[in-house]
């Protein structure tokens, strides 16, 4: 009568009895092996960061790129298929970009974080008579950090389309552990070096490696000065503070 | 279908004129904290009055009002979709449209038909983000700019005149220790706006039969003298944002 | 009277196309950018705006018809150009000098338009021909040279920017677009040179060290006559000066009193000015020549 499980996880756009899209499920638990990725929101803007993985001497780690610009006021951090989320964050620049040429004004950090949940639905789908362009769900979820009108904002977006605000997430292979660290550390009038020191001991704490200034990754975003990559300088500066 | 062949005695020449002209003029005054839109209501074309009342001044938010003029068609259908796009905004970004974004909206919409233009010129007042007052001025196809006054329509050449006179104070020498005012106040403006019409009435005939004057006021700002004006009604909606106000008067109808 | 029935039966085949045609051009006209996100792929969803253009056999000439004041003044839809522009390049930098005036067939629609469009801190566009033609497009030239920057982390060179806006025009050419412009800039990444572009409408771009573009170029270049000779220039005169670190507002001239009096207090100018008092002195008894000692 009923197909099995094996069978029901096939396809992208078949439900199973009980109601579940086993690729997209699938596509979660591909995060939960990428590096541990935090977030954490302050009243003075958002900080990011992330662990790389340098897995060889020979690696040159200042080509693994998980933290990028989406425009001078967002950012975004990465975990699980990183190779997918060039394509998402690549909609997501152009999708501010056409904003601000329509409407001569920035856009609002939620508007970014539902561009890249409409992409992230749109697989398996086809227009008109096309070929279908996204064959899978993306294996990526990602932290967008930003400020607008209403203030700097962290939302967290999962290959289901879905977008949550967080005042702090972790997500990625550590992220359990990291979560709720951040649930017993975390406090409402945190400063933004407190944020950036208390993403780096959480990493600290998930990371197999001693964690220094190759292989993680800080980026904040303020209303001054926007979004910004911390050099290894001023992120040496903070791994001495912690 | 049954096909007869018509006899052609001459050569026939067939033009696609989708477009006609139905005069009129609008306004536009942008003072400190407040903004003045207006527009007559007749519509006419040619010299056959269509109509004495055709509004040419719509509400778009609590804070913007645009003003069309050209091909009356063209300008009801462009706010129509115009206000659909407003409202669209709203639901994807639960926020009404600031002013400026408003204007880039309508140069984007406009210039989506670059080539097969809208022949409507228009003019975008209301409140900035900041609370100044603003006035936007278009032409067809999307060229925009943010303007202290501007005049629009069939009696523009003669009111334009005379408010880069009276507003940019052109060609007008200060009293020896004085300077012109950088704005003026709402109750002068309003008089500026009532004589521009009356004026353009008595000297051109595409305007007259009524005056629409809309005026948005800035957030807590007061009431400047406006309540004494003749045929005022209030169109505010809430409480503690812009206000704003419509007065209806006559013009002459002959 | 047949075409019009014609035209808006709903039986002949003809106009089962045009409603087809109408509605697939409605459905382009909100695309999924109205409602905040396109969900599109890549380069901007369809690579460039879509436009709108009447179902007839020649929209070229219909738009010519409706809207071109240059070949028929009397047409209905005047649209605002502008005029003067001009800029070159020296060992310091670009100067960008333009004139404020808009004209819509003979009025002058406004004295206070800004030609020079600051693509962003770094790039400048200049405006003439149709108002609107250079707005939007050296607007939307603006977001892809923000885009070019996000994906490749380094600024877009002039001699690419300007490419960039020759290609996009080209696509449209013969369709009525009327662009005249200078991209000018200081390449910061690879040449590290002052650069200036001409590009138009017709497809050309032009590398150059010095251009005027508009009706009154051939007064501009000679000198800054243009404003006084030129009925479509005037009003006033917009000064940029376009340094290492991007471009830099000097100042707002009003023209005529230049011409007669002279710009004043630009540094280096020569302070005086064509004014009426040289021309006619000595030409009437009111006004005697210096007597001669």
């Amino acid at each position: 009568m009923f197909l099995t499980r094996s069978e029901y996880d096939r396809g992208v756009n078949t439900f199973s009895p009980e109601g579940r899209l086993f690729q997209v499920e699938y596509a979660m638990e591909a995060i939960k092996l990428g590096s541990t990725t935090v977030g954490i929101r302050t009243p003075n803007g958002v900080v990011l960061a992330v662990e790389k993985r340098v897995h060889s001497p020979l690696l040159e780690s200042s080509s693994i790129e998980k933290i990028m610009e989406i425009d001078v006021h967002l950012g975004c951090a990465m975990s699980g298929l990183t190779a997918d989320a060039r394509t998402m964050i690549d909609h997501a620049r152009v999708t501010a970009q056409n904003h601000s040429f329509t409407y001569d004004e920035k856009i609002k950090v939620e508007s970014v974080a539902q561009a890249v949940c409409d992409l992230a639905l749109r697989f398996g789908e086809s227009v008109h008579d096309e070929e279908a362009m996204m064959s899978r769900p993306f294996g990526v979820a990602l932290l967008i950090a930003g400020i607008d009108e209403l203030g700097p904002q962290l939302y967290h977006t999962d290959p289901s389309g879905t977008s949550i605000k967080y005042d702090a997430k972790a997500i990625g292979s550590g992220s359990e552990a990291a979560q709720s660290e951040l649930q017993d550390k975390w406090h409402k009038q945190m400063t933004l070096q407190e944020a950036q020191i208390l993403t780096l001991r959480v990493l600290k704490q998930v990371m197999e490696e001693k964690l220094d200034q190759h292989n993680v990754q800080v980026a904040q975003v303020t209303a001054e000065k926007g979004f910004e990559i911390l050099d290894e300088t001023s992120l040496k500066s903070v791994i001495e503070l912690m | 279908m049954q096909h007869v062949a018509v006899p052609h005695a001459q050569p026939q020449q067939r033009q696609f004129n989708p477009y006609s002209e139905n005069g009129g003029t609008i306004l536009a005054i942008a003072g400190a904290n407040f903004s003045v839109i207006a527009g007559d209501t007749r519509q006419s074309e040619g010299y056959s009055i269509q109509t004495r009342y055709a509004p040419k001044v719509f509400r778009l938010t609590d804070k913007a009002v645009l003003a069309t003029n050209g091909f009356a068609a063209d300008g009801n259908m462009f706010v129509k979709k115009v206000r659909q796009r407003l409202e669209w905004y709203r639901h994807a970004h639960a926020k009404d449209m600031p002013l400026r974004a408003i204007a880039r909206l309508i140069q984007t919409m406009l210039y989506a038909r670059r080539f097969f233009p809208y022949y409507v010129y228009n003019i975008l007042g209301g409140i900035e983000e900041d609370g100044s007052g603003a006035v936007y001025s278009f032409d067809p196809v999307g060229s925009y700019e943010r303007e202290a006054c501007r005049a629009a329509g069939a009696a523009s050449s003669l009111v334009q005149p005379f408010l880069d006179n009276q507003i940019y104070f052109k060609n007008q020498t200060p009293a020896p220790g004085t300077t012109h005012p950088a704005h003026l106040p709402l109750s002068h403006v309003l008089s500026l706006v009532i004589d521009s019409f009356t004026s353009a009435t008595e000297r051109h005939i595409e305007v007259g039969d009524g005056l629409e004057i809309y005026v948005v006021l800035a957030k807590g700002s007061a009431l400047q003298g406006l309540d004494a004006i003749q045929g005022l009604s209030e169109l505010t909606t809430t409480d503690d944002g812009e206000r704003m106000f419509v007065i209806r008067r006559n013009l002459k109808r002959d | 009277m047949n075409s019009l029935v014609d035209r808006f039966s709903t039986t002949s085949a003809q106009s089962e196309i045009r409603r087809a045609q109408a509605l697939a051009a409605d459905d382009e006209e909100f695309s999924d950018a109205a409602w905040g996100s396109e969900a599109g792929f890549g380069s901007l969803a369809k690579g460039v705006p879509t436009f709108s253009v009447p179902s007839i056999a020649d929209p070229s000439a219909f738009l010519r018809l409706h809207t071109d004041d240059h070949a028929d003044p009397n047409c209905r839809i005047k649209i605002q150009h502008g005029t003067t522009t001009l800029a070159f390049r020296f060992k310091g930098g670009v100067i960008v000098a333009v004139d404020s005036r808009a004209t819509a067939g003979s009025y002058i629609a406004s004295g206070t338009v800004k030609k020079v469009i600051e693509i962003n801190p770094y790039l400048l566009g200049t405006m003439a021909g149709g108002a609107a033609d250079c707005q939007y497009w050296e607007t939307y030239l603006g977001i892809h040279c923000r885009l070019h920057e996000l994906r490749n982390r380094e600024r877009i060179s002039v001699s690419a920017a300007s490419k960039y806006l020759s290609n996009l025009v080209y696509g449209y050419k013969g369709m009525g677009l009327s662009m005249g412009t200078m991209i000018c800039g200081w390449d910061k990444t690879r040449c590290r040179v002052p650069a200036v572009f001409y590009v138009d409408s017709d497809g050309t771009r032009l590398k150059g060290d010095l251009f005027s573009v508009g009706s009154g170029s051939t007064h501009a270049y000679v000198s800054t006559a243009a404003g006084h000779r030129d009925a479509f220039s005037g009003n006033t005169c917009n000064l940029y000066h376009i340094k290492e670190d991007g471009w830099h507002f000097i100042g707002n001239y009003d023209i005529s009193k230049m011409h007669y009096d002279g710009p004043g207090d630009v540094p280096g100018g020569p302070g005086k000015g064509y004014g009426y008092d040289i021309r006619v002195e000595g030409r009437s008894s009111a006004n005697p020549p210096p007597v001669a000692t």
